[in-house]
């Protein structure tokens, strides 16, 4: 009876193993303690709990998105938010915006509401015409996302060649931090989101059934569509304006976490939350080694992996769902 | 229970209901009629408060549907819909369960009174021997029966039903509607049924509303709805009627002349 909970722990375990071991590695050739200490403390823990966190929140708001529109293929990334949220960081730092607003640095503030932005567009359109198919919301994402890359290569193109270089590399998404202060600045938006996609776990479970039951089931699902449309406009925005836009993984962990655990969310957002956490780590150090001594962002690493698991994901989903 | 006054709803400006005019008592059994496209099922999602009423009223134990809360309404009217439980990814009793949201909050307690109510519906229902199976493995039969069962486990005075018996075959169809008049007849569910099965309307119905292009056409007793003109206005369809060989109760059967 207890199963999801067994599952459950041994996601965990290998998820914090993950985080525990990844900072040791590529770390036998330095001899020398001091230095040593320094960089496992001061670089790769640092790393390893950022991309953690990082992992986290972009595995959690897949999930919701996923149940929101009742498709494993819908995810931040597929519908163009995450775009939005770029193209808001990239004008920031294209206007040379400075500003704090609650404690938030301009680049994430743009990226919030690029994120929102994207978002309130492309559920407009699914609301534009009365029944909406879930290709045709693939569809409208897929533009939504070409819309904002060419806006970015448009920002791009207007700023000098410095600023140009940054946006390119920040877009192929990075985790490269120094110190605590990125993860600092991302661990209070990750646990805030998290903690309200908690609290609406039973509502996920019945958007899950469709729109029209959960309503009639007593969820107020415009509200609860609109709080987590915010929710993971923050959350997405916070962590595309600190380590770009990485791809893919709010698609594959909690699909992957679904087949393990089922759907119910009170077992699949814990689950969700330690596998993706564990599994940007291991990206993020196979993106660290597989050059060495030079490193791949680690976008790349998420990308390639999930452009095949897209179309595994677009070739099963023609079967009847599972 | 619920009075529908002039109630009029519209999408993107064409109007799907008009000025439509009923009452229904408590313990109550209407089915409502009428050709496809006739504003049925957009007259029970109004009902439920998923589609917003344009003009006109519904008033709910004399309260207007407006003032209820989404969650004050599910324990008020339970809902069946058209669209077939298979493709759920949910266990039968986890998607059973969840009815009972409007009784909770996110971090109350599974009670004893819901036990009873997960294990009534599932009893009445007939459908215990299956609460551990997956929707998607369910026959036609049987996954209709979850619908239910999850509609009477939200323990609602009012049971909506949107053609609950169209994709199944006749068997089936009549375990549907024998289930369907239990729960009114011995449980003292109210019921509102869409149906294209004119001779189901005329004989279980207590009352029918009959709809045509949005508009109220009639409404009546039962047993006063099958009627020559009457269903050749609505369908625009000839029919003939026989006595049943057993009953004798008149069934209309389409002649296609």
């Amino acid at each position: 009876m207890k199963k999801p909970l067994y599952l459950l722990v041994f996601l965990s375990v290998v998820s914090l193993a993950l985080l525990g071991l990844a900072p040791f590695v590529g770390l036998t050739e330095i001899t020398n303690n001091v230095v040593r200490e320094q960089i496992l403390f001061d670089i790769r823990l640092p790393r390893a709990l950022f991309a953690f966190v990082a992992g986290s929140g972009l595995a959690l708001c897949g999930m919701v998105f996923q149940a929101m529109f009742h498709n494993p293929l819908a995810t931040p990334f597929t519908l163009g938010v995450a775009s939005g949220a770029s193209f808001g960081a990239a004008v920031t730092v294209f206007l040379g915006l400075s500003f704090s607003l609650l404690g938030f640095d301009a680049v994430t503030v743009g990226s919030f509401l690029g994120a929102l932005l994207a978002i309130s567009f492309v559920y407009g359109i699914s609301q534009f015409r009365y029944g909406f198919s879930g290709e045709t919301l693939l569809l409208t994402g897929v533009a939504t996302s070409f819309f904002f890359s060419s806006l970015i290569l448009f920002t791009q193109y207007l700023s000098n060649i410095n600023d140009s270089f940054r946006i390119m590399r920040w877009l192929m998404g990075s985790l490269s931090v120094t110190g605590y202060q990125q993860l600092m600045q991302l661990l209070p938006i990750v646990t805030v989101s998290s903690a309200i996609i908690i609290w609406l776990s039973r509502e996920l479970n019945l958007l899950m059934a469709g729109d029209d039951i959960a309503i009639s089931r007593g969820v107020a699902v415009k509200r609860v569509r609109y709080l987590l449309f915010l929710t993971t406009s923050l959350c997405v925005g916070g962590i595309v304006a600190l380590c770009g836009p990485i791809g893919f993984v709010g698609m594959m962990v909690p699909h992957i976490c679904r087949l393990i655990i089922g759907t119910d969310h009170r077992w699949l957002i814990p689950a969700t939350l330690m596998f993706g956490g564990g599994f940007l780590i291991l990206c993020d150090t196979v993106a660290r080694i597989v050059i060495a001594p030079a490193e791949l962002p680690v976008g790349v690493i998420t990308t390639l992996l999930g452009g095949p698991f897209f179309l595994w994901l677009l070739v099963r989903s023609r079967k009847p769902a599972t | 229970m619920i009075e529908v006054n002039g109630l009029s709803v519209k999408i993107h400006k064409t109007a799907l209901l008009e000025a439509i005019q009923f009452h229904i008592a408590e313990g109550d059994h209407l089915v409502v009629v009428g050709p496809n496209g006739s504003g049925k099922s957009t007259l029970l999602k109004s009902l439920l408060g998923i589609i917003a009423v344009a003009a006109g009223e519904v008033r709910i134990k004399g309260k207007p549907l407006a003032e209820y809360s989404q969650r004050e309404l599910a324990r008020l009217i339970s809902y069946v819909p058209q669209s077939s439980g298979k493709q759920l990814p949910f266990e039968v009793e986890d998607f059973i369960k969840m009815s009972r949201y409007a009784y909770h909050t996110a971090l109350s307690d599974w009670t004893p009174d819901d036990q009873a109510a997960l294990d009534d519906a599932l009893r009445i229902t007939n459908t215990t021997q299956f609460r551990h199976r997956q929707m998607t493995t369910l026959s036609g039969g049987e996954c209709q029966r979850v619908m239910i069962a999850a509609a009477l486990c939200q323990q609602t005075p009012v049971m909506v039903l949107d053609e609950p018996t169209s994709y199944l075959d006749p068997h089936h169809q009549v375990e549907v509607h024998q289930l369907i008049s239990r729960l009114n007849q011995q449980l003292g569910i109210t019921v509102v049924e869409v149906s294209h099965d004119i001779n189901h309307a005329g004989q279980q119905g207590r009352h029918v509303l009959a709809l045509q292009q949005g508009k109220s056409l009639w409404y009546g007793p039962g047993e006063a709805f099958l009627e020559a003109e009457r269903l050749k206005t609505l369908y625009q369809q000839e029919f003939v009627f026989v006595p049943h060989p057993h009953s004798g109760r008149i069934i209309a059967l389409a002649d296609p002349q």
